[in-house]
């Protein structure tokens, strides 16, 4: 492990990796979900981590999202040692460094699309309504801004949860699933919603069982029984 | 843009109306407790009030008698000067009394010389048939004790001849006076054609007063009374001002009692609210912390909703409070209970520090939600 990195200070240049793991493992009790994962992503990749049920996806993006510490190994996140942080260190980092997609969308059922996405900007500093709107309009959605999620379709509301973890310009964006919940039609919309992010320059990880994103992704990184089995 | 303050005011807003259902409980469990607190306490600020008029409707509750129990009398100015030494406010109502045997047409009776407007107010619960006779001066009419009248078939308006040691009277009955104690089988007139029957003039046997003081503050005002009219001693009636005292304790203790349990049950009952919308709400409470919302983010929100609903819940509250405070003033003293500022903030306090200590637990449990577990759904 390498000793306390600044937060304010990153590692590196910024040609730093945006990911940096090393010997990353997670424990839970006697049972090893990770063990000795290591690889970086640069930025502006769009990686896919796939694998089956068990292999260790979620336990990993726990962990990528700061939302879970690992018991071995180091993960630097945009050049910042994420693995000792505390519960409010690791809230900061989410709220600066990373903008997350969910299978299920997550939105907030009572507020509005574009309050769903004031509310992340007011999380991360202050509420925005333009940004928030500007945001919108990029996923195609700004026409939608006044409704609530349960009257937009399920391609809609994926469409806001990415506007949403575009909001804060995160270093990077972490999706789970994202077409899990969705038709075809719908895929297809959020497949060419991550191109475009990839086009424009964005570092993208998503976790998928979907074989589609293995194409579109520029690498695709497999894990099997908390092991990563291969690189492409 | 919009503000900080803005946002989470919008926030606060849409969370606590989109649960109105659950928050409407906890808001009438807060008002319920702001209601009792806020009537108890307008009630506790009154009684000591109303309990003092209440019992000293009991009748008289200090008597200023000669010093040397020897004496046959005192002077009434005498008498004059410790009534004076009672402070203005304090006073309700004071008179002499002059006691003597007379003989009437029928047989001897016992004769009360007082000052019948000060005899009303240091007896209010007599009952009178008839009427009181007016003004203190007045020579031709009496009052008679309700069992004197029955003996000598005394009845309203006759005339009675009152013969005296030294004099002869005749008087109206204007009045017939039933007392449930000695007073029945007396014949009241006003002092001075008492003196004058008896052969006293300027005398009187001692003085009964009623005074608006709680149990600690009697002696004090005795000792006053003492050294401001040398010759006579003031006892207060120890039956009635103590038991004042006491009355007034025990109702104080038992406010308090009924106070506290009323807030612990409202405690309880937010508290259970507040716990149910914490569990309902794991899955928003963690896509806050996943979007970056720290521990301090999440208290505020939590707090910020308990405020809200306490602050409308003490408001209602105050409401019915002050209506419930005339309902118990009716029905326990027979008077309107009137509007104290004090309720206020001291209602509010007490609302919120029970909608704070209920709160306490469920929002531990919000900031210990783990978000990668309920955003999954486990």
């Amino acid at each position: 492990m390498t000793a306390a990195v600044s937060y304010a200070e990153p590692l590196t240049a910024p040609a730093h990796p945006v990911i940096a793991l090393r010997g990353l493992g997670r424990r839970f009790g006697a049972v090893e979900a990770l063990a000795d994962v290591s690889f970086s992503i640069r930025a502006g990749e769009f990686v896919a981590i796939m694998g089956p049920s068990g292999s260790g996806k979620t336990t990993l993006l726990n962990i990528l999202s700061c939302l879970d510490r690992p018991t071995d190994g180091e993960y630097l996140l945009d050049g910042i040692a994420t693995a000792n942080m505390d519960e409010a260190e690791q809230a900061r980092i989410r709220r600066e460094k990373i903008g997350l997609v969910f299978q299920q969308f997550h939105l907030i059922p009572y507020l509005t699309a574009l309050e769903n996405l004031m509310l992340a900007q007011h999380y991360h500093s202050v509420a925005d309504a333009a940004a928030a709107r500007a945001a919108l309009e990029r996923v195609g959605l700004g026409h939608r801004a006044g409704h609530r999620p349960s009257q937009l379709s399920g391609g809609e509301q994926q469409r806001v949860c990415i506007a949403r973890a575009l909001i804060n310009e995160p270093a990077l964006i972490l999706a789970d699933e994202p077409t899990g919940n969705l038709d075809e039609a719908n895929e297809r919309t959020i497949m060419d919603l991550f191109r475009e992010l990839h086009r424009e320059g964005r570092t993208i990880v998503l976790v998928t069982h979907n074989p589609a994103f293995g194409e579109v992704a520029e690498r695709t990184i497999r894990l099997a029984h908390g092991r990563l089995e291969a690189e492409r | 843009m919009a503000s900080g303050n803005a946002m989470f005011a919008r926030i606060l807003w849409r969370s606590l109306t989109v649960r109105a259902g659950r928050v409407g409980v906890a808001l009438a469990a807060l008002a319920v407790g702001a209601a009792v607190v806020s009537a108890l306490l307008s009630l506790y600020l009154d009684i000591k009030v109303k309990m003092g008029e209440e019992l000293r409707a009991y009748g008289a509750n200090f008597v200023v008698s000669p010093a040397d129990p020897g004496a046959r009398g005192i002077a009434v100015d005498t008498l004059s000067r410790a009534v004076a030494a009672v402070p203005g406010g304090k006073l309700v109502g004071a008179s002499p009394a002059l006691y003597g045997v007379v003989r009437l047409d029928q047989g001897n009776a016992v004769l009360a010389g007082v000052d019948f407007p000060g005899l009303r107010k240091v007896s209010p619960y007599w009952q009178v048939e008839g009427a009181w006779v007016g003004v203190a001066f007045d020579d031709r009419n009496a009052m008679v004790g309700r069992k004197l009248a029955e003996a000598m078939d005394i009845r309203l308006g006759d005339a009675l001849d009152v013969l005296g040691e030294s004099e002869k009277a005749r008087v109206t009955v204007k009045g017939i006076v039933e007392s449930g104690d000695a007073e029945d089988e007396q014949l009241f007139v006003s002092l001075p054609l008492a003196q004058r029957l008896l052969n006293l003039p300027g005398r009187a046997d001692f003085a009964l007063l009623s005074v608006a003081v709680e149990g600690g503050e009697a002696d004090a005002l005795a000792a006053a009374i003492d050294a401001a009219a040398p010759g006579v001693s003031a006892k207060p009636l120890r039956r009635i001002s103590e038991s004042d005292g006491v009355i007034l304790d025990k109702i104080d203790g038992l406010m308090a009692v009924v106070a506290a349990f009323i807030l612990v049950m409202t405690t309880l009952c937010v508290n259970a609210t507040l716990t149910a919308m914490v569990a309902e709400r794991a899955p928003e409470i963690g896509l806050a912390k996943a979007l970056g919302a720290d521990h301090r983010a999440i208290v505020a929100q939590f707090l910020g909703e308990t405020a809200l609903i306490s602050v409308a819940g003490t408001l209602l509250g105050l409401l019915l409070g002050f209506g419930l405070a005339q309902v118990l003033g009716q029905a326990v003293f027979g008077a309107w209970v009137g509007f104290r500022a004090l309720v206020v903030p001291v209602t509010l306090i007490a609302a919120m520090a029970t909608a704070l200590a209920a709160a306490i637990v469920p929002v531990r449990r919000a900031v210990r939600i783990a978000p990668a577990r309920v955003l999954r759904g486990e």
